[in-house]
């Protein structure tokens, strides 16, 4: 895609950036283990990886709607990851995610861009009705989910937990 | 299990919840021993902070025995009598190691809600809405504690429960805004407010090595027991502070000045009325009398120390602070950077925490010990719960 396309689509574009005290192999590493997809997306879909590379994707709108769709990693060198939908997807995206180091000990940025692309245009509104959730906030919370992943071993939670409704706890 | 959960704007009621459990591999199960209110509750009970949800079991100050540990926790066991810092950190993010617990960057799990907000979201912490967190609090027979490893302190002998439990929130807060203010010999440090922060504050300072401490406040009980820390207090409705300060310091002013009010800061005269009905109709949420006169107050080139939790407020004199060249220092208490010292001089019996438990409740009872707490009603400084 040129600049110029680029530019009329930034509607589309969802990025974010966070910074991470580890090493960059090790952040990609972790980020390419199928698990860690599956964990890190469950705010907003649920991730079924079908080997090493591809992996299954379902979501749900606010009306019950279901869509699906399936990604594939591909080839990159070492600072990035790069992967896009595959054909028949419900939402068509691709993404990139690049590791540069950060100043100091501070260890290493993340930089996530997921352009989303399905038919019709005006693409970030498009998937902010079907999701009730802005691409930009999608995107973010899976890098804090990472960087707590990364750091701590764990992504925090509080489902479900105790409280006076649905019957006595959260869920 | 009973907890006391908040309904909507000053509707607290006990019900029956579920119990906590494990949910992730460094986490802990309290059997809460002793849990307490704060200041900092009054702004959820009476609707001043969004993003509470119907159901929240509060309370964020408490201490407790281990009952169950997760796969990871190895510091801590079952059995331990442990307090616990009222925000969650990690240990090992850029923050927490360097000592900046409150600011953690991996224990918020809902960080969509706060970003938008702060730029960028702090720790989580219990009890203290959706946009903070959204974690159950301590009012009830259990909590579930996360990051066991980094956040829960065992408790030493000769540290009682009603010592220990202070050692959660209001003395590492109020000993941080003491540390904040970087004490040199012969040093006057003023604090407005003798609630449980501000005299942890005041103790603190003492600690810290403040050649004279001085309190402010209107409640008589809160001055006697600041007096008898060993503070010089000043009734705000009495005298003009300001000068009452110019005189207690040979004109100089504080060298610096501790903020342990907050939002709800009572006040008198015109400024005051236009604050309480600004905060009646949403429009600001604080009141801010308190951090205005500490303003005034501190000497050229002196610190402000900053602990009352705040939201919005207008009418912020910022040129006092820009021309008197003022170091303002501010934080939610970074807690696990000050509890072993904190149980150490409580230990050695330099900190005296148990005397803000005034009154003492069983969790049944607990919204009779809010409402206490709430009006200052019989001396209360700080309603305590026992499960």
């Amino acid at each position: 895609m040129d600049d110029a396309a680029t530019e009329t689509t930034l509607d589309a574009d969802a990025r974010a950036a966070v910074t991470i005290g580890r090493p960059a192999d090790e952040l990609r590493a972790l980020w390419l283990r199928p698990d860690t997809q599956s964990r890190i997306w469950a705010h907003f879909a649920d991730v079924t990886p079908s080997n090493d590379r591809t992996a299954a994707w379902i979501t749900h709108g606010p009306a019950g709607g279901e869509y699906r769709w399936r990604t594939e990693v591909q080839e990159t060198g070492t600072h990035e990851v790069r992967w896009s939908t595959l054909d028949g997807a419900d939402v068509a995206h691709a993404g990139s995610l690049a590791f540069r180091p950060a100043p100091g000990d501070r260890g290493t940025e993340l930089h996530l861009d997921v352009r989303f692309d399905p038919p019709g245009g005006a693409v970030g509104q498009v998937v902010g009705k079907l999701f009730h959730i802005v691409p930009r906030e999608i995107v973010l919370k899976a890098l804090y989910r990472f960087r707590a992943l990364a750091l701590t071993g764990e992504i925090p939670t509080t489902d479900p937990q105790p409280a006076a409704r649905k019957g006595g706890s959260d869920r | 299990m009973r907890a006391l959960c908040w309904n909507g704007v000053n509707d607290l009621r006990v019900e029956t919840v579920d119990d906590p459990r494990i949910l992730n591999p460094s986490d802990v199960i309290l059997k809460v021993r002793l849990s307490t209110t704060c200041g900092s509750d009054l702004h959820l009970i009476d609707g001043l902070i969004p993003t509470m949800r119907s159901g929240d079991v509060l309370g964020h100050e408490f201490m407790g025995e281990i009952v169950e540990v997760g796969r990871e926790v190895t510091k801590v066991k079952k059995g331990d009598r442990v307090v616990v810092p009222s925000f969650i950190s990690c240990g090992q993010c850029w923050y927490c190691q360097h000592d900046l617990y409150s600011l953690c960057d991996t224990s918020h799990p809902k960080p969509e809600l706060q970003e938008p907000l702060l730029g960028y979201p702090t720790a989580g912490i219990y009890a203290y809405s959706h946009a903070f967190g959204g974690y159950a609090g301590s009012h009830a027979e259990y909590i579930r504690v996360p990051f066991a490893n980094t956040d829960c302190f065992v408790v030493p002998d000769g540290v009682a429960d009603e010592a220990a439990l202070f050692i959660s929130d209001a003395a590492p807060t109020g000993f941080m805004g003491a540390d904040f203010c970087n004490i040199q010999p012969g040093d006057v440090i003023a604090v407005w407010g003798c609630g449980g922060v501000g005299l942890m504050a005041q103790q603190g300072a003492m600690i810290l090595g403040a050649e004279r401490v001085i309190a402010i406040d209107r409640y008589p009980e809160r001055l006697a027991q600041a007096e008898a820390f060993g503070a010089i207090p000043i009734d705000y409705t009495k005298v003009d502070v300001v000068e009452a300060l110019k005189e207690l310091t040979g004109g100089r002013g504080p060298d610096a000045c501790i903020d342990a009010v907050g939002m709800e800061a009572d006040g008198t005269g015109l400024q005051h009325a236009y604050d309480r009905v600004k905060q009646a109709l949403y429009m600001e949420t604080d009141r801010g009398a308190a951090l205005r006169q500490a303003m005034l107050a501190v000497r050229k080139g002196g610190t402000l120390s900053i602990l009352g939790v705040y939201g919005l407020m207008d009418k912020f004199p910022l040129g006092l602070l820009m021309n008197k060249g003022v170091t303002v220092r501010t934080a939610q208490q970074h807690g696990q950077a000050y509890v072993p010292r904190l149980l150490e001089h409580a230990q050695r019996g330099e900190l005296t925490p148990a005397a803000l438990a005034t009154h003492r409740f069983s969790l049944e009872d607990s919204p009779t010990g809010y409402h206490m707490f709430k009006h200052k009603e019989d001396g209360c400084l700080r309603a305590v719960f026992a499960p």
